[in-house]
């Protein structure tokens, strides 16, 4: 009987071991975009590459978003990282904090790589560590209906944002001007649809070194104040406490929501949804009387090459094609995103009419994502959502509620 | 007679009231998992809910079953969910074999470990457990699958089986020993036969466990083709969106093995673990 | 001396002695499989969070890890938000047990009528362990779309009146915890319905034929003879339960994340570790999730032993 065991354990095993060609090099892609992407083509760009690099094979390891980040600290710790591996400006510090990163500024001088066409990169002491290839920026998505049957234009200042959300809620028929996903188990809605009216206002959590700054911070106190008169006031979808980023979609491609801060992501999957659903996308209104250039949301695909693998010079060689013109234009054509390559034109800029108005609101104001690279900055989210909830239920006062947000925050920098 | 049949007849009326309020209980919230399957995203959260819609389709069905990566979801579940079966049968057996049969010195010991198993909160194991996994090299293989599911299964399938054994008379396999048959024969031929609602039940705990298991298939895999049924559920949850309908199918497929697995050995199931946990 | 002796009879009845001790072995030859299997993929992990819960800097920082000692349960122990995580715990599980046992029991007692057909009883047990085969992630899903403050549970309650209006079920403080509670009763009280089914058809049918004759009514056949004939099982059962109760995750933090007042040791520890990347202080807490449900595995074995006299 325990030979039967044993055989089926070896049986296992067989199967379980794939064949693998000898000769290529392969490289191990972790990254959560497959699954978010049309069925077969992030294969299709990653083909051109092998077709482009013989003697290179990319196989992709791919998850959702939230898992891929748990897989990757867990795989960092145990030292089984992909070689190179997709990476989110809210988790890079912790990878660099235990070394689990190769320095791609090492990197790009072993290739003689010249990084004048890259967008952005994520320093971390000093050195890059990640690099942005595609972005999404939050801008507002408005229903235009409900907008029109209302009378209003879309508001482009704080006081015009709260008179129109007035205007559009109704509560009787379940509809209401914002919506607020506060969810503690995805916590960004405290970056994408909190911090952002900081930023859209030139505001910063942050002081000068890069520390936190909540307390006696003028501009951020009259945000969260602001965000409060909202809730006060009834325009803001319920179950904001425990909703999460996919479900205010959700409510608002079910026109029950007027108005979203929202990724542009979002796009191709809202005109999906509901064929009939007429928006459009705004900036994000700011304060009163502010005319600098407003700060964007915005998320990244950022890549990054694990400090353990063999094959640095081969993987930093699919990096350097994702961010050349052409990959990062194939890339952020399927994608809908912003390129990390300067010169890349990703298709929609020219055919999308709601993607143009976009590139303006891109080009007028500047990338603000404060939380991009800070140590657990998901935690640093969380535990800003928690006294802010009791904040907007009227439990705490809101310097109390700072206050707390700024030791615990002070806690983790340390 | 009229009055006993009267009470009868209401009697019969409040139990199979209490019937159907139990039914509604149990059986409303997966009702409305089946009809928003065949919902469009859209109408998953339309206001006021219905039932069924216009937008009724089996698109969301066929968009799994034409689907070869999530149908191989299915193939690696079952894989899994029946080589755990075995291997945690077999094993059980021999164990509830050795506790029931014989007194050996760390019996009580050893008893209390492998049930005190259980109290280990899986969350909490699995930073270094992912690093044991990865030490023995079966990462991403059906091998670690199938080995976590034991540890999860055995505890209780000991206990099932043992108390199964206890039931048999001991005059059965005594008879059997002094025939000369020895300690083996005694097991795979006179007990696991007439053990079988105790097998049963065992195997379909243990099935259903593996079919079910979530967290740790997650973290102890890393490509589609070792990945289970929960999983691809999973997967259908974006970064940003989530395909509802789609989901909702997959988890109403991914569960009518459970339930057939159920309809065909309920009562042996019922029966097995009746020994089980009366005695353990 | 003795050991001379000892050799002498040893040697006289070899074969004797060489099956005494192959019966001595045997067990422990049956038992090697489990033991192996749970010497390796439980005892190591547990050991080395153990040890993880006496050092600081582990895994995620390139530094040397250091010892402190008990520090790291000092911290963790004295933390507001642990004591109210405990707090929500017990709270969760002591409620999940009893409904449980309430809602299995009365199930089973339903199913176990002689008032109904076989065919019938066979049917409303498939329906009645529904909630059973799916996986905590789809519950979660599910009851995510139930009670959504636009779902269909609060649609059905506000049209027959019973609420006020939209209820925010899994966001609002003083709901989160109950309906999380409540989403787990329904997901786990099958387990208790078959085990009670199985109890029930193993009382003796002279018990209550003997109670009847003495006059008891149908209130008191329950009282002084199923539930002192179940008790074992309940026994077990609830302990279990609470067990499995304590460790129950993916529900929790695929609801509510442990917002809203509904934190729970489970989703708490999981933040420890993989929000803010502290393993120590994770590897602490689940040293302390260990202690407590060894406590209660202690009684559970009791409970087994005393069954088994």
């Amino acid at each position: 009987m325990k030979k039967y065991l044993v055989g089926l354990l070896v049986l296992a095993l067989m199967l379980a071991g794939g064949v693998t060609m000898a000769q290529d090099v392969v490289l191990e892609f972790q990254q959560w975009w497959e699954p978010e992407l049309p069925e077969g083509s992030f294969r299709a760009i990653l083909d051109d590459f092998e077709a482009a690099n013989p003697g290179i094979r990319v196989e992709t390891i791919s998850g959702p978003y939230l898992t891929t980040k748990d897989q990757i600290i867990a795989s960092a710790a145990t030292g089984t990282m992909a070689d190179v591996v997709g990476l989110d400006g809210a988790w890079v510090n912790v990878l660099w904090k235990q070394g689990a990163l190769h320095s791609l500024t090492q990197a790009m001088a072993d290739a003689d790589y010249d990084d004048s066409e890259l967008a952005a990169q994520i320093r971390l002491a000093g050195e890059t560590y990640m690099i942005p290839i595609a972005n999404f920026i939050y801008p507002v998505f408005v229903n235009l209906d409900m907008l029109e049957a209302a009378g209003i234009d879309p508001p482009s200042t704080r006081a015009e944002f709260a008179a129109a959300a007035e205007a559009l809620t109704d509560p009787d028929n379940n509809v209401y001007g914002w919506a607020q996903p506060l969810s503690l188990e995805q916590p960004n809605g405290i970056q994408n649809d909190t911090m952002s009216w900081l930023w859209a206002t030139g505001g910063s959590m942050l002081d000068d070194m890069g520390q936190p700054n909540l307390v006696d911070n003028e501009a951020l106190a009259d945000t969260m104040a602001y965000i409060k008169s909202l809730h006060d006031a009834g325009v803001v979808a319920p179950g904001a406490f425990a909703m999460k980023e996919n479900e205010k979609v959700e409510e608002f491609v079910n026109e029950r929501v007027a108005m979203i801060i929202n990724t542009l992501a979002h796009f191709t999957l809202i005109r999906e949804r509901n064929p009939d659903l007429n928006f459009d996308i705004t900036a994000l209104p700011a304060a009163e009387g502010y005319d600098g250039p407003r700060g964007l949301p915005y998320a990244s695909w950022g890549i990054g090459i694990s400090a353990n693998t063999e094959h640095k010079a081969e993987a930093w060689k699919l990096i350097d094609y994702l961010t050349s013109v052409e990959g990062n234009s194939n890339l952020t054509s399927i994608a809908n995103a912003f390129p990390g390559n300067v010169n890349a034109t990703p298709d929609f800029i020219q055919t999308d009419e709601l993607f143009m108005t976009a590139f303006e609101i891109f080009q007028a104001g500047y990338l603000a994502n404060e939380f991009t690279g800070l140590p657990a900055a998901e935690e640093l989210m969380r535990q800003f959502d928690e006294p802010f909830q009791l904040y907007l239920e009227g439990d705490m006062e809101l310097d109390e509620f700072l206050q707390i947000a700024q030791e615990e925050w002070e806690d983790i920098f340390e | 007679m009229i009055g006993t049949r009267r009470q009868i007849l209401v009697r019969k009326t409040l139990l199979w009231f209490a019937l159907l309020i139990g039914a509604c209980f149990a059986g409303l919230p997966v009702l409305w998992m089946v009809s928003s399957s065949f919902k469009s995203n859209l109408e998953i959260f339309a206001y006021p809910p219905a039932l069924i819609d216009h937008s009724f389709s089996f698109d969301a069905y066929l968009a799994v079953l034409s689907d070869p990566g999530q149908l191989r979801f299915f193939f690696n579940s079952y894989l899994v969910a029946i080589m755990v079966t075995i291997c945690t049968v077999i094993t059980s057996i021999m164990a509830g074999y050795a506790l029931s049969r014989y007194d050996f010195r760390f019996k009580k010991a050893l008893s209390l470990v492998i049930i005190g198993v259980q109290s280990v909160p899986p969350i909490t194991l699995m930073i270094p457990y992912f690093g044991l996994i990865v030490w023995l090299k079966i990462y991403n293989t059906y091998t670690a699958l199938v080995l976590t599911y034991m540890v999860f299964t055995l505890s209780y399938a000991i206990i099932m089986m043992t108390g199964y054994f206890n039931t048999l008379p001991r005059d059965l396999d005594e008879a059997v020993m002094i025939d000369g048959g020895g300690s083996f024969v005694t097991l795979w031929r006179i007990l696991v036969p007439i053990s079988l609602p105790g097998i049963v039940a065992v195997g379909v705990y243990t099935f259903m466990l593996a079919w079910n298991e979530f967290l740790f298939a997650l973290t102890l895999t890393r490509t589609n083709d070792m990945r289970t049924v929960p999983i691809g559920i999973h997967l259908l949850m974006g970064q940003h969106s989530f395909e509802w309908n789609q989901m909702l199918a997959l988890s109403v497929l991914g569960s009518l093995p459970v339930l057939i697995l159920f309809l065909l050995f309920q009562r042996y199931f019922i029966a097995g673990m009746s020994a089980g946990s009366i005695k353990g | 001396m003795i050991g001379a002796t000892q050799g002498e009879i040893a040697g006289a009845t070899n074969n004797i002695s060489w099956d005494q001790r192959k019966r001595k072995l045997l067990p422990y030859a049956y038992l090697s499989p489990t033991l192996l299997l749970l010497a390796v993929l439980t005892v190591v992990p547990i050991v080395t969070v153990f040890l993880y819960s006496f050092f600081d800097n582990v895994i995620v920082n390139p530094n040397q890890p250091k010892f402190v000692g008990l520090e790291n349960y000092v911290d963790a122990l004295s933390h507001r938000k642990f004591r109210a995580a405990l707090g929500n715990t017990l709270y969760f599980a002591v409620a999940s047990v009893v409904a449980h046992f309430v809602i299995g029991l009365a199930f089973a007692l339903l199913l176990n009528s002689r008032l109904l057909g076989a065919n019938v009883k066979a049917l409303f047990r498939v329906v009645y362990i529904l909630p059973w085969v799916f996986t905590a992630s789809i519950i979660a899903i599910l009851w995510r779309l139930l009670l959504n403050p636009h779902g269909v549970v609060n649609y059905v309650l506000l049209e027959l009146g019973l609420v006020p209006e939209l209820l925010e079920w899994l966001s609002d403080r003083d709901l989160a915890i109950h309906a999380v509670t409540f989403i787990n009763i329904w997901s786990g009280y099958p387990f208790y319905l078959v085990s009670f089914l199985a109890g029930l058809q193993g009382i003796p049918d002279d018990l209550y034929e003997a109670g009847r004759v003495d006059g008891a009514n149908t209130w008191q056949l329950f009282r002084f003879i199923t539930l002192p004939q179940l008790k074992p099982i309940i026994i077990s059962l609830a302990l279990l339960d609470f067990i499995w109760t304590i460790h129950q995750f993916t529900l929790v933090w695929m609801t509510t994340g442990g917002g809203s007042n509904s934190e729970v040791l489970s989703t708490y520890t999981y933040k420890a570790a993989f929000s803010s990347y502290e393993f120590s202080e994770a590897a602490t807490l689940a040293m302390v999730i260990l202690a407590i449900c060894t406590f209660f595995g202690i009684f559970y074995v009791r409970s087994q032993r005393m069954a088994d006299e």
